[in-house]
């Protein structure tokens, strides 16, 4: 119950937080840190993958909202959400993850989490920048700007880990 | 059925995935410019509140600066009455005065601003009570900013020039030929210039004003002056316009309130 708890209220926190605080901050003009995803990263390692996919869904809907886009926050964490259980698996050691141990650098270390946020802030911004697009006439320059601003968000989360969720 | 019934069974979460992911998709999809304009007024609405709750508090140690604000405000509201009323001592009916001011402009600070998205959207600190309405011009000491898009009692949204559902009419000021202003979603610097015709002469660094052919603006705005141009789709130019407003350190604008836009909407709207 408490678990269940601490993460509404960091799903809260989060949107809250990137709406008020990150939307606000830009580098260099257009790339903007989404460290709201830190949700999906956060989760415990034994959630049912359905509760995964609607809290990705109810997260990204708010964000959406937000932000006035329609749709395109949903379909990046939603998709995030899915790969998350998969990523785990190819990530994991041969012991597998302890019980009682959340996916953060505090019990698996940096490099491991360096890895994973990586590959899911990658998915995310890849999925999310061609939808805000939605079109190929400027595929490099939108590269481009998913390559530095997964560079940005996953800075961002990692330093978090340091900072704020340290234990 | 059993087997049907294992079978959603067995890849529910896939399932579950798909849809959501439909869901999603149908919401970009059916997401046109208006539904998106309305979300954006509601939100807006919520975190216009809070911005200006944060920016109240700002507010107070500022006071001192306000005051002598409206000191001159005052000061330059009693030299227009002395104005008027000896306009009207010169036999100056009070309404005509007033249809002599065509333009009316609205002092407003931006309380929210995107420059990064594709389709960016400001929200100001004025709405209704304060004058501002659908439609009128949004400029600032640099140039042109945008449109204002809803208007609440106290907020409004602009859709700037950099967001890619923007049109204008703009011209070239040294050859008058009128274009379309639009954005091509990259740089918060630059906008593109169409619609120009091919046998027209160019040269880099001639401005671009706003031509007047809307209700909107008045004409003679500056936008913005000319990077480069190319011939690429045959018989028109496409123009890199430079813009002169800085999206990204704007935080003053005026509202232009055109006295005569409904009576120039109602005449051009009889004719159609």
């Amino acid at each position: 119950m408490y678990i269940v708890a601490r993460n509404i209220f960091r799903f809260l926190v989060l949107i809250l937080f990137q709406v008020l605080v990150m939307d606000n901050v830009m580098i260099s003009g257009y790339m903007i840190p989404y460290v709201y995803i830190l949700f999906i990263l956060l989760m415990p390692f034994e959630t049912p993958r359905w509760i995964l996919l609607l809290s990705g869904f109810a997260l990204g809907l708010s964000i959406d909202l937000f932000n006035g886009t329609p749709g395109m926050h949903t379909a990046a964490s939603v998709l995030i959400a899915f790969v998350r259980p998969y990523l785990l698996d190819l990530l994991a050691s041969r012991d597998g993850y302890d019980p009682e141990t959340y996916p953060r650098i505090h019990y698996y270390g940096f490099l491991w989490f360096l890895k994973y946020t990586l590959i899911i802030v990658f998915i995310h911004h890849l999925a999310l920048f061609y939808l805000e697009v939605f079109q190929l006439k400027v595929f490099f320059s939108t590269l481009l700007r998913v390559i530095l601003s997964t560079i940005i968000s996953a800075s961002t989360i990692v330093l978090s880990q340091y900072f704020v969720f340290r234990k | 059925m059993r087997t049907l019934l294992r079978f959603i069974q067995k890849y529910s979460n896939l399932l579950l995935f798909l849809l959501l992911e439909v869901i999603a998709v149908a919401l970009i999809i059916q997401g046109s410019s208006y539904q998106r304009s309305k979300l954006i007024g509601l939100n807006r609405q919520v975190t216009g509140f809070i911005y200006s709750k944060v920016d109240g508090a700002r507010e107070y140690f500022s006071l001192k600066e306000a005051n002598e604000q409206l000191v001159e405000e005052n000061v330059e509201l009693r030299n227009r009455l002395d104005l008027a009323s000896s306009m009207i001592d010169s036999a100056t009916v009070v309404n005509e005065l007033k249809g002599e001011y065509r333009y009316y402009f609205v002092q407003s600070r931006i309380v929210n601003n995107s420059t990064y998205k594709q389709y960016n959207y400001l929200t100001l600190d004025k709405g209704k009570k304060q004058g501002v309405f659908r439609n009128m011009g949004v400029v600032s000491d640099q140039g042109l900013v945008g449109i204002i898009l809803e208007s609440s009692a106290n907020f409004s949204t602009v859709i700037p020039v950099i967001n890619r559902d923007f049109r204008l009419s703009a011209k070239i000021k040294s050859n008058n030929y009128a274009g379309i202003l639009q954005w091509e979603g990259l740089s918060p610097r630059f906008a593109i210039l169409s619609e120009i015709p091919f046998h027209v002469t160019l040269s880099e660094g001639d401005t671009i004003l706003t031509s007047g052919f809307s209700s909107i603006f008045p004409e003679g705005i500056e936008v913005g002056k000319i990077e480069s141009f190319s011939l690429e789709k045959g018989n028109f130019y496409d123009i890199r316009v430079e813009l002169f407003t800085n999206f990204q350190q704007l935080y003053h604008v005026n509202v232009i309130r055109n006295y005569r836009q409904e009576e120039q909407l109602e005449l051009e709207n009889q004719n159609r």
